[in-house]
């Protein structure tokens, strides 16, 4: 809520609801287990999509389930006529409320720490938020933003000081200084604006997917605001019943090892078609040894799909044969570009937020 | 398959009587003939299973893939001359061919050659009219009357040994001939021998007992003879006299050859023709090529019971692979699997399940009968899996199954023979002939061949191919087996990979060109090349050669003066040190037998001091070696041995010489293969005069050879150090710094390899010229830097051309011993790296530095630790207890089903126990390590595997290398963990200690103390950054794993001890617990 002038913003409101518990590895431990049980679990589970899928007959990654037709010739080959995958799962049909605008804001690759990243841009970005910034008109806007996902990478800090030995007072402030900074950055948000933060490739969070949320001591701050949520990678929400799924990047950047394919865009909307979010895990992109589920299928189709820490930011509508609608987003690293992406809840539309520092006039 | 139309039969009739004399050994030194007889009242009771076999073939229509290409019209009506290249010689005991050989009645050897046509036909030649013979010396005086007298009390004498066989004759003939003897030199060109003609080959040897033993002959009295010849297999004789070389090309004339009436064997074409017929070509031009073989990979697995190695009389046979390829083609003919009970399909292999094991033995038969293989391969298929299923069809009473070889009637057996050889050592294996197919086991050929630390084929293919294979511990196939059909394809897959890496193995080290170009060389059968030793190579040359000069070669354990051994080759003592100057090296090019042929040292020119006397030969015609010897010069007698040498030294040339304007790639195949024969056969003529077990030992031609070598190293050093001085107007002082058998190492003090290059290049041409020829000594390489420790242990940069180096060269050091840890061998190797590549000697000071601390600081990988021994006998057995005997025992205890059984490599590592504790008691299985935290021995790392190696290495460099290196600073701390299951361990209250200085907790603090709590963000980033690292290192070694055993949905298993990373993944996984469980503490 912010007070300017005489005139009082209200800002609005919507209802969240969080569904990261898919991706919470909770009581599992290591117990001598392998990860031959996660790729029987996806076969098992889109083995009986697939076989559902047989009547209504219709380029290949390791780890895809897809169904070959095709015929048995002679000595123990078999020549493929035609491949059929999972296509777009169903959507819940859940109506859009076509009330106001409402805004979301993603932001991905803060990297706070690093040495290009620019703490006045990332400060623009917060007072934007917050409604410090600007005209009337722009406040009102501001006071219309409803949620804010920081899609991984918040942090830059130095793994090469861990050597074994404990560290010098001088290492310690080293390491712990962004996170000071990234947390009072975070705290003003929070302060406003309910906060999802996910861990990235480079954030202090284990190195496997799904990654466990960063742990609340990084943020002594923020974290007392009940505003703050600090959610797993990949992270799967709704806000206002419409469904938002979405991860900071590497399920796509591992992809890009095994593609030609130049946008992006392409590998977010096949993930989508092959219902399942990591394909490449565990061959080339780890993950947590499940035994009994494959968390990253995709069980139903999320209006919103985001990936975060990609070069630059782009969106595309996909439909699907039975009326499904998926946004597709790809956000750009904002210590990068300083580009943040807004996305209106009313029309599903986004558009890019730049921030700039250079004063030219 | 129809398994209901077997009905059971009666047990295969016996052996006809007489029983063939049973010997024993076939070492080397032994050569026997072993009859066996035509099995013909065989046929009528074999001719119900023979049906059998036809309706089943009948039923199977893919049998009809597997076939042989169609006879052409041409062959059906005899119209064509029939060429062939040959492959097996062997021979049967049958009634002599009444057309071929009217005159001659009752039994006779009869040749069977097998072999393949251009076609791709197979063929079994039988060859008539041939008859075992041998020489003895005639003693003087003895007339045509005398002669038939001997034969008749031969004859008499034979009957008495021979009561059981039924030959109307035994001594055929006896015929004078003029021949000479091959030892010694002689003056008179011939004397008169008796050529003794026997019924049979197996007489051979009967009858030189009696004539070695002595015999009563009226007027001369009892009277031994020397015989001549008498060793030599009968089949190789066949081939000498008709001048057939192992695997060659064949012809015989259209017209010369009938087909046989009744088809005793499988082959296409079968028929008799008359030794004298055939036309045998050398191989050269077209008839250099190889024929369409079939080749046969297989494999199979049996399904044992926990903690035993399978028998045959207990255990089935669950699978059989199946790789058939057609020499010279890419893609294999035929890939299947044969399981027992469903297997669900693999991509590019026919699979074929059955429900009994009955039925997979027979589908596994009627594959060799339809296929045909010419050449049948594996992985120690000669020791294993041949013996096992053919045990096992006696076992389960499948009379059927052993019908494998060519010829129908007769059943394959199973014996065991001992192979010993001074070269290979003595080994104990089973003999399964096959009638008609080559054997070529794979495993064999490796131990001859290559010297490796392990001949496991998981190692074997990993160090030629590059390529692993997953390693199913045998305690795991029953299980798979009892599984459902996935996890058998599983199984199947495995099998598979097993049959598959001998064929690849075979392709890649070009066995069958090289073998087979070795049998055309040294003209013995193929088979006899890895079944015998080195002498029969020399020893069929020599007769090949002496039968051109009218010799005969007497059959003696000792040829020449007996004397016991002999002096070896000169090791000129080595000045070790590391040499920063360029050391160039002198070869003498192929030394033993240039020696052999310059100084004309040959069985028929060596002359006895007497016979110098007696012979009155003029001193200016003899050389007089080194060690005392004298021989004749050429122009009196050129001998035999410089014949041969000579001839395979220009055989080389002319090989290579072609081998460079050769362009298709099989041709070149080949011409390799023969050049690389051609060396190693110029190479063991040396050997086979030297051997004191051997076929014709005469020391005095190996003492001679290698007196003449020393005095060549001494003469050579002398001419150095003489010329290249300052004094006679060189830079510096040449000096000699090591010599070996065949090479000297000079420093000339040039600083520049490339000067270095010119001086050797000088020297050598220098120093050949006081030679005789054709001793030559060559200037091949430079090595700078060079570490010389000590005779025999060296490593060097090697140059050929002065701009780069070529390789790193090491002989000696431990890099492949086999009992060292994986530690040892990357700290040599990196230290060498080091010191010779990039000249860094505090470089490598400091890794070892480094490692050590590493080690005591128990930071190391514990695959790097673990050592491997194999089993060879139970505990008992051993004499003396050994670490990895005691753990094998300990690991039984513990768990029959997984313990180590003999014949399995046993790994270990070396752990910490109680003062005093033996070395053996300290051995433990790496795994149970892992698990139970068990603090392994740094000590004993240091001081056992680490400390010689490296002292060696670095003694001709440091000072003080052993305090240098082994003590000092980073050798004080050091860091032992804490054993879980320990006595003392088990009263032990476990409480939290704070994650960041260790302090006990208690209370409601679980993660940090009070004082740590400002550290929090620090102290949860490195823990953070520990799992994560972790998490990295699991999913990378078993992804690596679950994609290797080429299955996704199903669990690793593989055991395989020789693969680094099974002992990191194993770790990684307990370590990832262990991170996850702090990181858990931080939840709150």
């Amino acid at each position: 809520m912010e007070v300017d002038g005489e005139q009082i913003l209200q800002r609005k409101h919507s209802h969240y609801h969080n569904l990261d518990e898919v991706f919470m590895v909770r009581n599992e431990v290591y117990k001598g287990q392998q990860y031959s049980q996660i790729y029987f679990a996806r076969l098992h589970m889109l083995r009986t999509l697939l076989y559902s899928l047989v009547p209504h007959w219709k380029p290949h990654i390791p780890g895809v389930v897809v169904a070959f037709l095709g015929k048995e010739s002679g000595a123990g080959s078999f020549l493929v006529h035609d491949i059929l995958e999972a296509g777009l799962p169903p959507q819940i049909e859940k109506p859009l409320k076509l009330g106001d605008d409402k805004y979301v804001v993603f932001v991905s690759g803060l990297s706070v720490g690093n040495s290009t990243s620019n703490p006045l841009q990332f400060q623009l970005l917060v007072d934007h938020i917050t409604g410090h910034l600007g005209d009337e008109n722009e406040q009102r806007t501001a006071a219309e933003i409803v949620h804010v996902v920081i899609a991984g990478n918040s942090v830059e800090f130095a793994r090469g000081l861990f050597n074994g030995q404990n560290l010098g007072s001088k290492d310690q402030a080293k390491l712990s200084e962004p996170f000071r900074e990234l947390d009072i950055l975070l705290t003003q948000i929070a302060a406003g604006v309910p906060l999802d933060i996910m861990p990235g490739p480079n954030d202090p969070a284990n190195f496997y997917l799904p990654q466990q949320p960063l742990n609340r001591c990084l943020f002594p701050g923020s974290s007392a605001y009940n505003t703050f949520r600090s959610c797993t990678n990949p992270h799967s929400f709704e806000l206002d019943n419409i469904r938002f799924l979405g991860t900071s990047g590497q399920n796509i950047d591992d992809l890009d090892k095994y593609s030609e394919a130049k946008d992006k865009l392409d590998f977010l909307e096949r993930t989508l078609r092959w219902r399942h979010l990591a394909p490449s895990a565990p061959n080339t992109l780890g993950c947590y040894p499940f035994t009994d589920r494959d968390p990253f299928v995709i069980e139903s189709c999320p209006r919103v799909y985001f990936v975060g820490n990609q070069d630059m930011f782009g969106s595309r509508l996909v439909k699907g044969p039975e009326g499904q609608l998926t946004q597709l987003i790809t956000i750009p690293k904002f210590c990068e570009t300083g580009v943040a992406v807004v996305l209106n809840l009313r029309n599903l539309e986004c558009h890019a937020l730049s921030f700039g520092t250079q004063f030219s006039f | 398959m129809n398994g209901g139309n077997s009905r059971k039969r009666k047990a295969p009739p016996q052996q006809p009587s007489p029983e063939p004399p049973k010997h024993l050994a076939t070492t080397e030194e032994d050569d026997f003939d072993e009859d066996f007889y035509l099995q013909d009242d065989l046929m009528d009771e074999d001719s119900q299973i023979l049906r059998d076999i036809d309706e089943r073939s009948a039923k199977l229509a893919r049998l009809s893939k597997w076939a042989r290409p169609e006879l052409s019209q041409s062959y059906k009506s005899q119209s064509q001359s029939i060429v062939f290249q040959q492959l097996e010689i062997d021979y049967v005991i049958g009634e002599c061919h009444k057309e071929f050989l009217s005159n001659r009645s009752g039994s006779a050897a009869i040749i069977r050659i097998f072999g393949v046509t251009r076609e791709g036909h197979s063929v079994c030649c039988n060859v008539h009219g041939f008859e075992p013979y041998f020489y003895i010396s005639c003693p003087s005086g003895m007339g045509p009357d005398d002669i038939s007298h001997f034969h008749q009390i031969l004859e008499a004498r034979m009957r008495e040994a021979n009561r059981n066989t039924k030959v109307p004759q035994f001594v055929r003939r006896i015929q004078l001939v003029q021949k000479r003897s091959i030892m010694y030199y002689q003056q008179q060109s011939s004397h008169p021998f008796l050529k003794i003609v026997v019924a049979l080959p197996s007489m051979v040897a009967t009858c030189r007992g009696i004539l070695d033993r002595g015999i009563q002959i009226d007027g001369l009295g009892t009277k031994s003879f020397m015989t001549y010849e008498s060793n030599v297999l009968f089949a190789l004789r066949f081939m000498i006299d008709c001048n057939i070389v192992g695997g060659n090309w064949i012809e015989v004339p259209v017209g010369k050859y009938r087909a046989t009436g009744k088809n005793l064997s499988s082959c296409q074409l079968e028929f008799d023709c008359l030794y004298s017929d055939l036309i045998s070509h050398d191989p050269e031009g077209e008839f250099s090529k190889m024929a369409p073989f079939r080749i046969l990979s297989f494999d199979i697995e049996c399904a044992g019971r926990k903690g035993l190695f399978p028998e045959p009389t207990h255990d089935p046979v669950i699978q059989v692979a199946n790789l058939v390829t057609v020499q010279g083609e890419d893609k294999p003919l035929v890939q299947n699997v044969m399981t027992l009970k469903s297997c669900a399909p693999i991509v590019g292999v026919d699979v074929m399940s059955f429900d009994s094991e009955k039925e997979v033995l027979l589908a596994w038969r009627d594959l060799i009968r339809e296929v045909d293989p010419d050449i049948i391969i594996g992985y120690n298929i000669c020791n294993f899996d041949l013996p096992y299923l053919i045990q096992r069809a006696t076992a389960l009473g499948i009379a059927e199954f052993p019908i494998l070889g060519r010829i129908r009637s007769s059943r394959v057996r199973v014996k065991d023979t001992t192979f010993s050889s001074r070269q290979y050592g003595i080994r104990e294996s089973k003999e399964v002939a096959i009638e008609g197919r080559l054997q070529f086991d794979l495993l064999q050929a490796m131990q001859r061949d290559y010297k490796l630390s392990s001949y496991s084929l998981n190692s074997v293919s990993a160090h030629f191919l590059g390529e692993q294979k997953e390693d199913v511990h045998h305690s795991i196939i029953s299980d798979l087996q009892n599984g459902n059909a996935e996890t058998r394809r599983r199984l199947a897959v495995y099998c598979l990979k097993d049959a598959y890496l001998p064929q690849r193995l075979m392709d890649k080290l070009m066995f069958i060109y090289n073998y087979v170009e070795m049998a055309r060389v040294t003209g013995v059968p193929i088979s006899f090349l890895l079944s015998r030793g080195q002498s029969i190579k020399v020893l069929s040359q020599l007769l090949r050669k002496s039968k051109q000069k009218n010799l005969v070669i007497p059959n003696a354990k000792h040829a020449g003066s007996e004397q016991g051994t002999y002096e070896g080759a000169t090791v000129l003592e080595a000045r070790a040190g590391f040499y920063e100057k360029p050391i160039a090296t002198l070869d003498f090019a192929s030394l033993y037998p240039s020696i052999m042929m310059a100084y004309n040292l040959c069985y028929c020119t060596l002359v006895t001091p007497e016979d110098i006397r007696k012979l009155n030969i003029p001193p200016e015609c003899v050389n007089k070696t080194p060690s005392g010897e004298t021989f004749v010069k050429p122009e009196l007698q050129k001998g035999i041995l410089p014949e041969i040498l000579e001839e395979l030294i220009t055989a080389r040339k002319r090989a290579k010489a072609d081998l460079k304007e050769a362009k298709d790639p099989l041709v070149k195949a080949v011409l390799d293969g023969r050049q690389l024969a051609l060396k190693i056969s110029a190479n063991s003529v040396y050997g086979f005069t030297g051997a004191s077990v051997g076929q014709l030992p005469c020391l005095e031609i190996s003492s001679s050879v290698t007196s003449y070598g020393r005095q060549m190293i001494e003469h050579t050093k002398k001419l150095v150090e003489d010329k290249f001085t300052v004094v006679g107007g060189y830079e510096h002082n040449a000096e000699i710094i090591y010599g070996d058998t065949d090479s000297v190492m000079v420093q000339f003090g040039a600083s520049t390899v490339e000067k270095a290059m010119k001086l050797g290049r000088e020297a050598a041409d220098f120093i050949s010229g006081t030679f005789t020829k054709p001793i030559k000594l060559e200037f091949e390489k430079v090595y700078f830097p060079y570490l010389l420790i000590s005779k025999k242990r060296y490593a060097g940069l090697y140059w050929t051309n002065p701009d780069k180096y070529d390789k790193m060269d090491t002989k000696g050091i431990e890099t492949v011993r086999r009992d060292n840890c994986l530690l040892v061998k990357n700290l040599v190797n990196e230290c060498l790296h080091k010191i010779l590549i990039d000249r860094d000697v505090p470089g490598a000071v400091q890794f070892v530095k480094n490692t050590i601390s590493d080690l005591l600081m128990n930071r190391l990988d514990l695959s790097l630790l673990v050592i491997t021994k194999g089993l060879t006998k139970t505990g008992e057995n051993y004499e003396v207890k050994a670490a990895h005997v005691e753990l094998a025992e300990r690991m039984r205890k513990r768990d029959a089903a997984t313990a180590p059984n003999v014949g399995d490599r046993v790994p270990y590592v070396i752990v910490k126990a109680a003062k005093g504790a033996k070395a053996y008691e300290k051995s433990e299985d790496p795994i149970y390590v892992l698990e139970n935290n068990i603090p392994i021995d740094p000590q004993y790392y240091l001081e056992n595997q680490i400390t010689k190696p490296i002292l060696r290495i670095f003694e001709p460099i440091l000072k003080n290398a052993s305090r240098e290196l082994l003590h000092g600073s980073h050798t004080r701390s050091i860091s032992i963990s804490t054993p879980s299951n320990s006595g003392i361990m088990k009263f032990a209250k476990k409480q939290l200690t704070c994650i960041g200085c260790k302090a006990v907790i208690s209370g409601s603090n679980k993660t940090l103390c009070s004082h740590c709590k400002g550290r929090e963000a620090e102290l949860y980033c490195k823990t953070v950054a520990n799992v994560s690292d972790f998490e990295t290192l699991f999913g990378k070694l078993w992804t690596q794993c679950q994609e290797c055993q080429g299955s996704l949905h199903q669990d690793v298993l593989c055991t395989s001890r020789d693969c680094p990373i099974f002992y990191r993944r194993k770790k990684a996984q307990k370590d990832m617990g262990e991170a996850k469980l702090q990181l858990d503490r931080w939840s709150f």
